[in-house]
Order: structure tokens, then C-alpha cells, then sequence
């Protein structure tokens, strides 16, 4: 559905995208994790062609996103969090507008979206508040049934309410469509995204399956019998490691429950318990942030 | 609607989630035999999840028997498919679980949480004894 092989990208002399290689499967949900500043817009905008790589390719739908054409377009859907709308148009004037622009466009599901998200027809798009345009921008990507859907940061700035609507009508009309969802706000996507990529200063970190990565990490808190007790050296596979009293917790990003004590025991002394908790994505995504930063450094 | 009661907690699997969720609501009866399951599609809107992973979901659950297919109507609840006081151990496992991890991580001793677990069944049982009456 995605492809894109080493994709680069520089602002004058600074690297938005460094050889960025990443595959995005049909079908799936895939959520583009990573800080502000990350390179997740700068990708996006090279996805659908509002901005042109340095280097390397991106196809999308099968084509080169550089000859992306009203064909391709009228199967993708795209929001971002400053989707520019005509002000001027009413609700129902610019839908009324952009329907002939595909021959797809599902009238029923249109209404059925503008009922949902309770968009007011008659209203001006400039007197609609900011979460009214993100779920009008929303309306409008929606009708055609775009084989991909392309959203950038679509919560930012959104109360809960109005993501919760969000999330709904995209739950709704998910099916078959795959979508490319970038966000640092994790907890919504977490129940969504079945494929999650993790992006850190215009690398990829990673990209795998959410299943296989909240199996994979898994914090572990260890009780020891009292402080300042033998440690060797951990393994590169423990991070974000932090101590408190006579609690030591760090994070296995290469977790298995086989012999899992005796690997915790051969490397520290005086262990009285040891607990696993599974992490939200939130808590993955910080701890991950965090020990590639301190690497950095 | 909400979905039976469930509330997606992060970091868990999805998938185990609404079925445990769905499997801990036929045993609780508030599903009951031959009342419909709610839709693949009202599920994903609800617990706000993908639409496949809901799909699975219910598909798991048809073929472990808790829900059939029937014709006309849709998926209803075809109630406990195996013997209820196993089951029922079995939904509770993951929590059991937790509240050990929990008591441990604290420093209780097993015999010292079975006590515990003791005075808060009988005040539950204990209430629900008063509303009964």
C-alpha cells in the first residue's frame, strides 16, 4: 500500500528524513509514532506529494509519489491537523463541491458521517470551531471510500469529547481501508492501530505489529532485599532503568518469561521479587524516547 | 450503547480483552442465552478499536461456541460451552494475577491476602444479602 526506501529529506542543512525505509501493509492501521520534530509530517507530505525527497522513493497505491494522479488522489484520503477548507463555503456547499470530483462518492455514508459528527449544513466553515473542522476535514475524506487514509496529528488540539467522536467514525468506516495515522497521542491509537512504526529524528526506529511489540516490552520491577546490592552489567536489551528505595525498575524490550529469574538473578543479588507489567504504547514510546536520547547524548 | 461493560485497558492485547470481556458477560448473564451480540461494527465504534480485530474477536467466540450464527437475525449468545465453574476460574485469571503481583510487590503474605480477600467477600455478600431483603 506504502513503500518507501530509503527516503531522505533536508531543510537547508538539516536532515528532516534520513534514509527512511518503511512498508505500510493493506488492510492495516498503522500508527507513525514519534516526538514533535520527528519527521512524521515531512513523510506524510512526501506520501501524497505536497513536497518532493531529497532522495530515495516512496510509492503509494503501487506509484511513485511524485506521479501521483486525480486517479490515485480519488482513492486517498487525507486530514491533517491544519487542513486548509474554504472558509467561506457552507458545510453542504463544499461537499456539494468536492462530489463530483469522485465518482465513488457514497451519498448515504455522507449524510450518515454529517449526522454523526452533527455538522451543521448551513454553517460557514470559518464560524466552525477547531474540532468541528477536523471532523468536517474528516466528512470529507471519508464519502469516496478511499482505499487509503492519510491522517496527520488529527487530534491535536481536540478535547476528549470530540476524539472520542473521532475515533467512532473512524472505528465505523474502517474496514477494508487501510490507514496511516501519525500521532503522538498515544492512548488513542492504542486500541486502534494493529502496526505501530517508531519515528526518532527522521529514522526509523522500528516497525512491527502492536502485538508483537506490547509481548516484546514489558517493564519488570524487581524487589531486592535491601539497597546497593551487586549488579553486573545489564544487557543493551534492559533500558530505562531507574531505582527507588529497594525498587529497582527497568524495561525488557526483548522480554520472555523462559528463565527470566535466573537471568535477573545472575545479574542482580538479593532479589525478593520480581513483577512483569505489560505497558500502554504512552509508556513504551517514553521509555524508548528516552534511552535513544541518553544514547545520543 | 457500551459494549457489555468492557473498558480497553492499554497495553494488553485487544483481542483478549473483548473476548474475556464478552465471556465474563454471558457468565455473569448480563448476555444472556439467544439475546443478540452486539454488531463487529457497533463493537469497533464502541470500544473504539479496529473493525478486524472486533472481527476476530467475534469469530473466536463462534467457533469456541459462546456465540453462534443465526440466520436472519445475526450473532446471538449461545451461553457457557463448557462446564461454567471452570470457565469462570479461567476469566478471573488475569486479575487473580494482578491483585497477586500487587500484594507481593507490598510485601503481603498469601495467608495474610486470603484473609483479606475473605473480609471483602463476606461484606460484599454481606450487602447483597441486605439489598436482597
Amino acid at each position: 500500500m506504502i513503500k518507501t526506501h530509503d527516503l531522505s529529506k533536508t531543510y537547508r542543512s538539516c536532515g528532516a528524513l534520513r534514509a527512511l525505509s518503511l512498508k505500510v501493509a493493506e488492510g492495516s492501521a498503522f500508527a507513525l509514532v514519534g516526538a514533535n520534530g520527528a519527521g512524521k509530517t515531512t513523510l506524510i507530505k512526501i506520501l501524497v506529494n505536497l513536497i518532493q525527497a531529497s532522495s530515495g522513493s516512496a510509492y503509494v497505491l503501487g506509484v511513485d509519489s511524485r506521479q501521483l494522479s486525480p486517479q490515485q488522489f480519488r482513492r486517498i484520503g487525507y486530514v491533517s491537523e491544519n487542513q486548509e477548507l474554504p472558509g467561506r463555503l457552507t458545510v453542504s456547499g463544499y461537499l456539494n463541491y468536492l462530489r463530483p470530483f469522485y465518482p465513488d462518492w457514497d451519498i448515504a455514508l455522507e449524510r450518515e458521517i454529517t449526522q454523526r459528527f452533527k455538522l451543521p449544513g448551513d454553517r460557514k466553515i470559518n464560524e466552525l470551531s477547531h474540532g468541528m473542522r477536523v471532523k468536517m476535514a474528516l466528512a470529507c475524506a471519508l464519502p469516496y471510500h478511499p482505499r487509503l487514509l492519510i491522517l496527520d496529528e488529527p487530534f491535536s488540539g481536540l478535547d476528549p469529547l470530540v476524539r472520542d467522536e473521532f475515533m467512532e467514525g473512524l472505528a465505523a468506516q474502517a474496514g477494508d481501508m487501510t490507514v496511516l495515522i501519525s500521532s503522538h497521542d498515544l492512548g488513542e491509537v492504542e486500541g486502534f492501530a494493529t502496526d505501530i512504526a517508531f519515528v526518532d529524528s527522521g529514522r526509523l526506529l522500528f516497525q512491527e505489529p502492536l502485538e508483537t511489540l506490547t509481548d516484546r516490552v514489558q517493564q519488570i520491577k524487581v524487589t531486592v532485599e535491601r539497597q546497593s546490592t551487586r549488579r553486573d552489567a545489564v544487557p543493551e536489551t534492559w533500558i530505562d532503568i531507574q531505582e527507588t528505595g529497594n525498587v529497582l525498575t527497568f524495561v525488557d524490550t526483548q522480554f520472555s518469561e523462559f528463565d527470566l529469574g535466573e537471568r535477573i538473578r545472575s545479574r542482580i543479588d538479593g532479589v525478593r521479587d520480581i513483577e512483569v507489567q505489560p505497558m500502554s504504547l504512552r509508556a513504551i514510546f517514553t521509555s524508548i524516547s528516552r534511552a535513544t536520547r541518553s544514547v545520543q547524548e | 450503547m457500551n459494549s457489555f461493560g468492557i473498558k480497553i485497558r492499554p497495553g494488553l492485547s485487544i483481542f483478549d480483552q473483548v473476548v474475556s470481556g464478552a465471556q465474563k458477560a454471558i457468565l455473569s448473564k448480563e448476555l444472556e442465552k439467544g439475546q443478540t451480540f452486539p454488531s463487529v461494527r457497533s463493537l469497533a465504534v464502541d470500544l473504539k478499536i479496529h473493525p478486524n480485530t472486533a472481527h476476530k474477536a467475534v469469530q473466536y467466540l463462534i467457533q469456541e461456541k459462546w456465540l453462534e450464527v443465526q440466520p436472519g437475525i445475526g450473532t446471538v449468545v449461545a451461553g457457557c460451552p463448557r462446564k461454567p465453574s471452570e470457565t469462570r476460574r479461567h476469566v478471573i485469571e488475569q486479575d487473580v494475577a494482578m491483585l497477586v503481583a500487587e500484594a507481593r510487590r507490598v510485601g503481603l503474605e498469601l495467608e495474610e491476602l486470603v484473609d483479606s480477600i475473605r473480609k471483602s467477600w463476606s461484606k460484599t455478600q454481606k450487602s447483597v444479602e441486605e439489598t436482597a431483603r
